[in-house]
């Protein structure tokens, strides 16, 4: 388990990280969100121990980091790179022994990525001639080959396909179960909810949410409700705490002001009998974080 | 942490030792000597035979003497005595020179494609015969005419504190290594000092650096990646002295090679050690240097901007060692001699020409090696700040802001 406690970071006079406390616990993903700036980096490089925190600590099963344990710890840097040089082999095989793992055994584990990973290629091409979803794909083998017990991931996903974007969440679903603890960063909160097991909202350096996704959601009410129905739009927006009403395909979004206004919703479109589709749902985590966003702004 | 360092040195070594841009380094020197060797080996074989063929005539006792030193002059003595044939043999350009000798006087007739006769040691032969004669004309003995004709011999001594040394015999090979240091240490230090920069240059504004310091310390990257270039330029040397080995003994009956040999048969071991020791240890001082500096790079096309600084502290020490001939014992040169990154150019010179002893040499080596490793010591830290921070100042403005908040 990753503890960090009261942790803080400043550079000069901006404050980088305030205060944060946060647990990474084995087998399970944790997501960080937030707005460019809002310190997510800097979270990252403190785990990684490129930058000391102003105060506070970062502790693994209770004790501080030591070089021994970043051996442990997978990264996937937000800015990708390689050695454009050299072979897929070559330097898959020096960042493998970096992390400690014997060479027979990197060669071996590579080409096993290779096939899981679907990448197009041998492993003696040089990355220069390998197309760049193949060579974001050799990166990831790069941070995972060692399967890693800490995985520490910026950005994971931005560039890739949505194709790529499944293989990639499958490797992480499949190390979280075998164990790992997992950190990682988007902006795609659909990605976010599909992978995370807990959450971590920041807001300016500030920890404005955090908790188990599903939780998070709750807490802000079931207000969302979509309805098929031959009810009008019209009578949709006179309910009592009806906020809004969109089409949406063959049926209606609606947003509520208070979740019980759902009931009031099911009991009208619901009166002349059956209904092909009618679902109450907390908001998106992409509508939370907007509604953070803007809350404290 | 000393597996992972390992890994970093061999990862430095061998991705270089592999590329063929090493090996371009390691080989143009090579083809570039080779080429050299062959014109001037060309040049030697299209003028053929060069030894002067000299009729002598009027006086057959010089004409004897002349013959039996014809391997001395390298000279071919012409059957010739007739002073006639002899000059129509000239004319015919079948002889290079007739030397027509009188009883006080000698000349030599050349024609315009005449090769080159060496006059003065022919003269010297007549000179000495001459006297002989008139020695004997004056009724002096053998043992005195010997006496008489005996050169005035000047010998070269250096006065040292402790000791008195013959300096021509290993003086002239001594300076001849002396001077290649300060070549050799400019030219190594200018190719590794870029290809250290470039390394560290590529690593940063890639972002690789960032993966592999995720895995391991600032310190293990930065002492690596010296170590790796280091053993990078000794494998250099070593390829040219078994090479410089290889070609000597293929090549030992070759003339040119046997001069060569004769002159550096002075050059003393203890000397060669000291020199090899110097130029390590000062090429290894560039390349801390050329990390720290390296360390503030953002990418790659700010790599000359940072290795220029560097290059003009290397020929600080080569400039001033040309001044140094003229003016030894000038103060600043005196304490330049000791000043690391400038000493490696000027101690070795001053060492094998008598104006420092080598208690001064080992003090100047001792104060390289010194600084070497504080200025290791001290750039780790430099390079740990800054490895993965990005700015858009100026290299040296940033070098100057981080030593001051050091």
């Amino acid at each position: 388990m990753i503890q960090l406690t009261n942790l803080n970071k400043t550079f000069g006079q901006n404050i980088a990280v305030s205060n944060m406390n946060m647990t990474l616990t084995e087998g399970k993903v944790m997501g960080l969100i937030g707005q460019n700036g809002a310190g997510k980096t800097t979270t990252f490089r403190m785990l990684l121990n490129f930058i000391k925190p102003t105060s506070g600590t970062i502790t693994w099963n209770d004790q501080q980091i030591t070089q021994n344990d970043k051996q442990r710890i997978g990264f996937l840097p937000e800015e990708r790179g390689l050695y454009q040089k050299r072979t897929v082999e070559e330097q898959i095989l020096y960042f493998a022994e970096l992390h400690g793992m014997k060479r027979s055994d990197a060669r071996v584990a590579l080409k096993d990525w290779m096939k899981r990973l679907d990448v197009v290629g041998k492993v003696s091409d040089k990355v220069q001639s390998l197309s760049k979803g193949n060579a974001q794909k050799v990166q990831m083998i790069a941070s995972l080959i060692f399967e890693p017990s800490l995985l520490i991931l910026d950005e994971p996903f931005s560039g890739l396909d949505p194709v790529n974007t499944s293989l990639m969440m499958d490797e992480i679903i499949r190390l979280r179960d075998n164990g790992a603890m997992i950190i990682f960063s988007s902006h795609d909160m659909n990605n976010v909810t599909k992978i995370s097991d807990d959450l971590t909202m920041l807001k300016r350096g500030k920890i404005v949410l955090q908790g188990p996704v599903q939780n998070i959601r709750e807490q802000f009410g079931r207000t969302r409700v979509y309805v098929e129905s031959s009810t009008s739009s019209a009578a949709l927006k006179a309910i009592d705490g009806v906020a809004s009403v969109t089409p949406h395909g063959v049926g209606y979004d609606l947003i509520l002001s208070e979740e019980e206004a759902g009931h009031r919703v099911f009991d009208l479109v619901t009166k002349n009998g059956y209904i092909p589709a009618f679902s109450q749902q907390p908001p998106t985590l992409d509508d939370i974080f907007r509604q953070e966003v803007a809350i404290h702004d | 942490m000393t597996n992972q360092l390992f890994i970093v040195i061999k990862d430095t070594f061998l991705s270089q030792f592999k590329s063929r841009g090493y090996w371009m380094l390691v080989i143009s020197p090579l083809i570039f000597a080779a080429l050299a060797g062959a014109v001037i080996f060309g040049i030697t074989k299209m003028q053929g035979n060069t030894t002067p063929n000299i009729a002598v005539v009027g006086n057959q006792e010089v004409r004897s003497i002349l013959v039996q030193s014809e391997k001395e002059l390298d000279i071919h003595v012409s059957n010739i005595t007739n002073e006639k044939k002899a000059n129509t043999a000239l004319q015919n350009e079948k002889l290079d020179g007739v030397l027509t000798v009188n009883k006080n006087e000698a000349t030599i007739t050349t024609q315009p494609k005449s090769e080159q006769i060496p006059k003065e040691k022919i003269t010297a032969i007549l000179g000495n015969l001459s006297r002989s004669q008139k020695a004997t004309q004056y009724g002096l003995t053998a043992e005195q005419t010997a006496d008489l004709v005996q050169p005035y011999n000047l010998k070269s001594v250096v006065k040292q504190a402790k000791q008195s040394t013959n300096s021509g015999n290993t003086e002239s090979a001594n300076q001849l290594i002396a001077s290649a240091i300060g070549i050799i240490t400019i030219i190594i230090v200018m190719w590794y000092t870029s290809m250290i920069a470039n390394a560290i240059a590529n690593e940063k504004s890639s972002r690789i650096m960032e993966i592999l310091l995720a895995a391991t310390s600032a310190r293990v990257q930065y002492f690596g990646k010296i170590i790796g270039i280091f053993a990078l330029v000794t494998t250099h040397l070593l390829i040219y002295v078994i090479a410089g080995f290889t070609t000597f003994n293929f090549f030992k009956e070759n003339s040119f090679v046997k001069g060569l040999a004769s002159n550096l048969n002075g050059v003393t071991l203890s000397f060669i050690i000291y020199a090899v020791i110097f130029v390590l240890v000062s090429v290894a001082l560039y390349l801390v240097l050329t990390s720290m500096i390296a360390s503030l790079i953002n990418d790659n096309a700010q790599v000359q901007q940072a290795i220029q600084p560097i290059s003009m502290i290397a020929m600080v020490g080569y400039v001033f060692s040309f001044i140094m001939t003229q003016m030894p014992n000038n103060l600043l040169i005196r304490i330049l001699s000791y000043i690391p990154f400038a000493s490696q150019s000027m101690m070795p010179i001053r060492l094998v020409t008598h104006t420092e002893g080598w208690p001064a040499a080992i003090s100047a080596l001792l104060i390289a090696v010194i600084t070497l490793f504080l200025l290791l010591w001290f750039g780790q830290g430099i390079y740990a700040r800054n490895v993965l921070s990005y700015s858009d100042e100026p290299i040296m403005k940033q070098l100057a802001a981080r030593l001051r908040h050091k």
